[in-house]
């Protein structure tokens, strides 16, 4: 049961006739006259009980954009349903207008519409739907909560699409600059055309241009069907937030543009999420699909507050293919001591595999080492060099194990990632 | 789209009206209990203890029940009152009644008093006070506390009979010897505990030893006799204790005779209109629906707990030497110099990029000592000022 605001306003006008009358009596008379009215307004308000709901949801939705999810309520009850519907959301799902008014006769159906912009990646549930009916004088209602879960996945937002065009053009151009690039491994024969002044002479194919009686030269291409294999760390130091983005979201947008990248360049693209245990996986997945499965396997993954098992990293790319591959590890290099893990393994990968290591940077470590106004601020100055000092360490030892590394901030990590794998491309390493 | 299809019986959350009062039963039961138990015991549970003392329905140990009880048993009419006006209609027959005053509250004022002294034949003052003193009895005056059993030792009926009187009593000194006193009870020094004071028509009998006549001593001794033939002696005995109806009404206008007679139920209309308000605004509209919040950890945590320590334990050389390896590795970038070039190489460089002196640079980059936060501060910004230099120079 629950009191409308005009059952309390009810309630306090009985003082003007308790004023007028000047009789105590008429304060029970009021009471008794309110507390009928109640009874009977109640007892003829609809059931909500006797209501048959059901919703309709789109599946999938990308962080930051708006869905809209149907409510069906039908009456089956025998009076007129008045009141209010509240669609029980998660608080993160946003779901707008978070109360409807429904007015739905005996036997017919109504549908009730509710926005959902979620801002938290995963899955977005609702547990119940909680109807409160009044009767029609609107002083009391019967409320009734209903089971009815839904859920709606909500996927990675891949912000860092806008830097797709212009590095799918760059690798383009890499096709058309074959011919002015040094010949050498990684490159395969792609075409003939007419030599146009600059060319390589020595990309002239002499033996084509005796046939032609003009002078022909070979077109390269950059090889194509090569490996890439994405390992993105799910550890505890992925939880970390750096510029109000966990350091998991970012490796996830940087992991989206590269596959991205890497499949319109003819690469088969594999994603592994791993902490302990591997918490996504796509295989062999091409084209449209795979960025489709890649953002869904990624929704829910959440960072563990767990150590990253390095030890098993080896094993599991084995697992996915024994061709030579590009390897990207996208974890964190703080700290030697925290790095160890990862820079035991990395001979075991670079020995067969090109590795690239990406890692996000604190921009705010950066900031922090020009800014020394105060004593406080010179502390963690030097704080923050140390820092820097720390990560340039871990990047040292990783070049000499035979890896790679890209850092960036946040916003410049994936485009920073794409543009290695276009010159490890251009440079046929992979 | 995803349709949930609509479910035959769909499970409803909040529970019906008769299943909270099933599950609820036996709160309903232990409170129901609980409120008969209090019923019973406060309908069953005689007065033990308090009550006001002397009073004639009092069954304590203070209370002086036993000896009406027995006064009754043995034809006298003991009538108990507690106004000066049940008093007065109380006495029917003033030449043959006993009237027993005990004012401990001190509710009674002169004329009331003087009033009294007047209504029966024979009046008892129990532990008379200054006042009752003063204006039933002018002749006697207070003499404290007398304790022990006490003797009779005259010839009042009511004494000679007790022999020996018991208890805690309140002693009385005869200050005007004029009129016809007995004075009886004495514990030596002129102090005594009973003094009967005759008048004619009327007989005053100031008594101290009160405690000969309450339920808990009234066994001992000869208590009973004192109490039976005292106050046994007429046909009616009218037990007086004043109370505050005896008090006059002074006061002349309340608060609540001046206010109109609707106020009250108003005020309390708008109480429940102020109950129905809260349960208006806090009738929660379903339950909460739960959901499990990321861990927030703020990456530059341990930069910041770092630059903390260094702080705490004053390690300047230390953050020193961190600021000056970024400014030499930064150095060494912005004058052309390999990653493997050493810091000799470095100032060597810097010395000749800007033209100051290697020795300066030196102390500046690997050298010197911070005593205290303020080097410590101004080493920083010759560091920072060096770098500017440095790019500023090397710029084309």
């Amino acid at each position: 049961m629950a009191v409308s605001g005009w059952f309390v306003a009810l309630v306090a006008v009985g003082v003007v006739p308790i004023a007028v009358t000047g009789q105590p009596v008429a304060l029970a008379a009021w009471l008794a006259f309110v507390l009928v009215l109640g009874a009977v307004d109640l007892a003829v308000a609809g059931s909500p009980r006797q209501s048959e709901l059901a919703r309709e949801l789109p599946g999938r939705v990308r962080l930051g954009e708006t869905v809209e999810s149907t409510l069906y309520l039908t009456n089956t009850g025998r009076r007129r349903l008045r009141g209010i519907v509240r669609d029980g959301w998660q608080p993160s799902a946003v779901a707008l207008p978070n109360r409807a008014p429904v007015n739905v006769p005996a036997g017919e159906r109504r549908a009730i519409r509710t926005t959902l912009t979620p801002f938290r990646r995963g899955e977005r549930r609702a547990a119940h739907v909680t109807i409160r009916s009044f009767g029609p004088l609107h002083l009391l209602a019967r409320q009734a909560t209903i089971a009815l879960p839904g859920a709606i996945t909500v996927l990675p937002p891949f912000n860092s699409r806008k830097h797709l065009p212009s590095r799918l053009a760059r690798l383009r151009e890499l096709d058309g600059a074959t011919s002015v690039m040094v010949r050498g491994q990684g490159t395969e024969f792609d075409s003939l055309r007419d030599y146009v002044r600059g060319d390589d002479v020595r990309s002239i194919d002499w033996r084509a241009t005796a046939r032609r009686k003009d002078l022909v030269v070979r077109t390269w291409r950059p090889e194509r069907d090569r490996r890439v294999v994405i390992v993105i760390d799910s550890g505890r130091t992925s939880a970390a937030r750096i510029d109000n983005e966990p350091r998991i979201d970012t490796a996830f947008e940087s992991a989206l543009l590269l596959a991205a990248l890497a499949s319109s360049a003819g690469d088969r693209v594999d994603l592994l999420v791993f902490d302990r245990r591997v918490r996504a996986r796509v295989q062999g997945a091409s084209g449209a699909e795979l960025l489709s499965k890649m953002v869904s396997s990624m929704a829910p993954v959440d960072p563990e507050l767990i150590e990253m098992d390095w030890s098993a990293v080896p094993g599991l790319v084995r697992s996915v293919t024994s061709q030579h591959a590009l390897v990207v590890l996208a974890t964190t290099i703080d700290a030697p001591g925290a790095s160890r893990g990862l820079l035991s393994v990395l001979p075991q990968l670079s020995r067969k595999h090109t590795v690239l290591v990406s890692s996000v940077i604190d921009p705010a470590v950066t900031d922090a080492t020009r800014t020394r106004t105060t004593r406080e601020d010179v502390y963690r100055a030097a704080a923050a060099e140390r820092a820097l000092l720390d990560q340039a360490r871990v990047a040292a030892a990783i070049r000499q194990l035979g890896g790679e590394v890209v850092t960036g901030a946040p916003q410049e990590l994936p485009p920073a990632l794409a543009d290695r794998y276009i010159a490890l491309k251009a440079a046929g390493r992979l | 789209m995803s349709t949930s299809p609509p479910v035959a019986r769909q499970h409803v959350l909040t529970p019906t009206t008769g299943r909270v009062l099933r599950r609820s039963l036996f709160w309903i039961g232990v409170v129901a209990f609980l409120a008969i138990v209090t019923l019973i015991a406060a309908g069953t549970a005689g007065s033990s203890v308090g009550g006001t003392t002397l009073d004639s329905e009092n069954a304590a140990p203070a209370g002086a029940r036993a000896v009406a009880e027995v006064l009754r048993q043995q034809g006298v009419t003991v009538t108990a009152t507690s106004s000066l006006a049940e008093t007065k209609r109380a006495i029917s027959d003033p030449s043959n009644t006993t009237l027993f005053l005990y004012d401990d509250g001190f509710y009674l004022d002169n004329e009331q008093r003087r009033e009294l002294a007047t209504l029966a034949s024979t009046l008892v003052v129990a532990n008379a006070n200054f006042d009752e003193l003063r204006d039933l009895a002018p002749e006697l005056a207070q003499a404290g506390y007398v304790g022990g059993p006490l003797k009779a030792d005259c010839d009042v009926t009511a004494v000679r009979k007790a022999g020996t009187v018991s208890g805690d009593a309140t002693g009385y000194r005869i200050v005007d010897n004029s009129s016809s006193i007995t004075a009886c009870l004495g514990s030596g020094d002129g102090v005594y505990s009973l003094v009967h004071v005759d008048r004619g028509a009327t007989q005053v009998v100031v008594l101290g030893a009160t405690s000969a006549l309450t339920n808990e001593h009234v066994i001992e001794q000869g208590n009973a006799a004192l109490a039976l033939n005292l106050l046994g002696a007429h046909r009616t005995l009218v037990w007086y204790i004043p109370t505050a109806a005896d008090l006059p009404e002074s006061t002349p206008q309340d608060l609540g005779s001046l206010t109109p007679p609707w106020v009250t139920p108003a005020l309390t209309l708008l109480m429940l209109a102020a109950v129905a308000g809260a349960v208006w605004r806090g009738r929660r509209f379903g339950p909460l629906v739960i959901e499990n919040l990321p861990v927030t950890v703020r990456a530059s945590e341990t930069m910041l707990g770092r630059a903390r320590l260094y702080e705490k334990s004053s390690a300047r050389l230390r953050a020193l030497d961190a600021l000056r390896i970024g400014s030499v590795q930064r150095l060494a970038t912005a004058c052309g110099l390999p990653r493997t070039a050493t810091v000799d190489d470095v100032i060597v460089a810097v010395a000749s990029v800007t033209g100051m002196q290697a020795a300066g640079i030196r102390d500046l980059l690997v050298d010197a000592v911070p005593s205290n936060d303020i080097e410590l501060v101004a080493f920083s910004d010759g560091l920072l000022e060096l770098e500017r230099d440095v790019s500023v120079a090397v710029r084309p």
